[in-house]
């Protein structure tokens, strides 16, 4: 278990880099304007009073909201980081095992004496420990000019949205994986999870607006996602309830890993119904 | 079913069933490996060779039926009999990004580092393999090669080789089947499937025969081809009436050439042949005992 995290970890550290920068730059930009948004404030504020409720929606929907320091930083970075960091999570999630089962390594693999659990605990504990790094990494990018700023956000602080971000992160990246385990390609898991990770953000965003929306958001993981308010305070209750569903979600794909066969290159897959009436009409 | 004493069993299979949907793969496989042995698993290309060592191994589960390897269930234990086996599959895959060096590094770690890599660098020397190349860079030979290094390097006492000389040349087949041979000498038993039939017939001891999820035949290799058919030519000094021959046991006549030759097949020992040509002025006579190879085809075209 201990050689397949170790292996795993260290075959992601391009993308833990790459990501993880990308979201540090974006804190470090977004922490060095604020003053400069603070003195042009008068006038974004008059302008963002002019967008529509539904444009409002994805800010938090109130224009003096996006004055405050949590209002800032989620107008600007934390909105859409459970986007950013999922699409991350999307694709590490369901090419955790599906990527190496579909180029054919893992059949040679799991005939090591690794049992499938060990394998499947070690490589799931590595896109943890990755999507832990990118948070942290990005974390950085948001603190370290911290101090010349007029934000008045602390290190500690600015480190809660980082762990309601990385609950985004788990169970996108937990839903990924499971549906890779279900369905023939990693391809198809990942469009899986990654409709239901832009469908949350949308309706979770737009639910703001139009209250009928409310009961299908609140099945959806955006809905527990605090964003930069979560500096005044973490949500404890959305976190623990976000991990306990990312935790269920690795159990059923730890479960059907355990049982299923083990698929050699290019096997498998679902025929599409439209290429199966073309076969048909050509026959 | 076997003699043999279970512990002398090192694989076994009864009623081995396997499907994929509505394809039946394994139709009820039964086999016994002997400690010690080359066994040769031979079919033709979706006979059910591939699956077969995948159950094995625990790659795939079977429907029904069941598997001792090492006198262990592999779907109960299935670390314990992994790590007691070289395995190399029929479809080879590797990580691309790696060099060949880092791939078995990476396998010999998952097997808790238990390769001994003076004897890698030995093995890949006797292979003329270059561990510092990329796996992207190796052509289809050179990555069987590392795939056979592999399997090897850390001295199993069960090697299971999946057309084990798929994509080599001539020269590297006969030095993997000396690697094979020599991993049998030091204790190791060995099962391979194949379709190269020269390769089996030197160096396996028995072979089992698979068709369409069946086995159809298990048997020492040396006696596959004494009990096959044997055909002989008969040249006569002058033509002769030879209806005679057609009433000796064991003996079918295949084809006259102007009464001056004959072509039999014979079943069995040709004593009572050669006694019945004493009659003839027989100029010479030509026997050839068919390859592992023709015994199969054989096989195969009898069963179609």
């Amino acid at each position: 278990m201990l050689t397949t995290f170790r292996y795993t970890i260290r075959w992601m550290r391009g993308q833990i880099l790459a990501w993880g920068l990308g979201i540090a730059i974006l804190g470090l930009i977004l922490v060095s304007f604020y003053d400069i948004f603070l003195t042009q404030q008068g006038d974004l504020l008059e302008m963002v009073k002019n967008y529509p409720p539904e444009i409002l929606a994805f800010f938090g929907g109130d224009a003096t909201y996006i004055a405050t320091p949590e209002g800032y930083l989620t107008m600007y970075g934390f909105s859409m980081l459970p986007v950013i960091i999922g699409i991350f999570a999307v694709l590490a999630g369901s090419g955790l095992l599906a990527k190496d089962e579909e180029g054919g390594q893992l059949d040679l693999i799991v005939c090591h004496p690794v049992s499938r659990t060990g394998l499947f605990v070690g490589r799931l504990a590595a896109f943890a420990g990755a999507t832990v790094a990118i948070s942290l990494l990005g974390w950085l990018g948001f603190a370290v000019l911290l101090g010349t700023s007029s934000l008045e956000v602390s290190w500690g602080q600015m480190a809660l949205p980082f762990v309601a971000l990385l609950a985004q992160a788990l169970i996108y990246g937990t839903l990924a994986l499971l549906l890779s385990m279900i369905t023939p390609s990693r391809r198809m898991a990942a469009a899986g999870a990654g409709l239901v990770l832009v469908t949350s953000y949308f309706l979770s965003s737009l639910a703001g607006v139009a209250p009928r929306l409310a009961s299908i958001s609140r099945l959806l993981p955006y809905d527990y996602y605090q964003g930069g308010e979560a500096i005044n305070g973490l949500d404890l209750a959305s976190f623990l309830g976000l991990m306990a569903a990312s935790a269920v979600l690795s159990l059923l794909a730890w479960w059907r890993f355990e049982r299923r066969d083990i698929r050699v290159a290019g096997e498998g897959g679902w025929r599409l119904p439209s290429l199966s009436l073309r076969r048909r009409a050509e026959a | 079913m076997s003699t043999v004493s279970l512990d002398e069993i090192v694989l076994m299979t009864q009623g081995l069933h396997k499907s994929y949907g509505k394809v039946q793969a394994l139709r009820g496989v039964d086999l016994e490996v002997r400690q010690g042995e080359i066994f040769g698993f031979l079919g033709p290309n979706g006979a059910g060779k591939t699956t077969t060592i995948r159950c094995l191994m625990d790659a795939i589960r079977p429907d029904s039926g069941t598997v001792r390897v090492l006198g262990i269930d592999p779907q109960a234990d299935p670390v314990a009999v992994q790590a007691r086996t070289g395995y190399l599959p029929g479809e080879l895959r590797l990580y691309d990004n790696l060099t060949a060096e880092q791939q078995l590094r990476f396998l010999s770690d998952m097997r808790g580092a238990k390769a001994d890599w003076a004897f890698v660098q030995r093995l890949a020397q006797q292979l003329e393999l270059d561990l510092t190349m990329p796996i992207k860079n190796l052509s289809k030979g050179n990555k069987q090669k590392v795939g056979v290094v592999q399997a090897l390097m850390h001295r199993p006492e069960l090697l299971m080789l999946d057309e084990p000389t798929s994509g080599l040349d001539p020269l590297m087949q006969q030095e993997v089947l000396g690697l094979i041979r020599q991993a049998n000498a030091d204790g190791a038993t060995v099962f391979f499937s194949s379709h190269i039939m020269s390769e089996v017939q030197v160096i396996a001891d028995r072979v089992a025969m698979l068709r369409e999820g069946v086995v159809v035949e298990v048997a020492e290799t040396h006696s596959l081809i004494e009990r096959a058919l044997i055909r002989t030519t008969v040249r006569f000094k002058q033509p002769v009436d030879g209806s005679a021959l057609a009433n000796v046991p064991g003996v079918t006549v295949l084809s006259w050439d102007d009464h001056s030759s004959v072509t039999l097949q014979v079943k069995g020992d040709m004593d009572a042949l050669v006694k019945a040509l004493g009659s003839y002025p027989v100029r010479d006579l030509e026997t050839a005992r068919p390859s592992l190879e023709e015994v199969f085809l054989a096989y195969y075209q009898k069963n179609h």
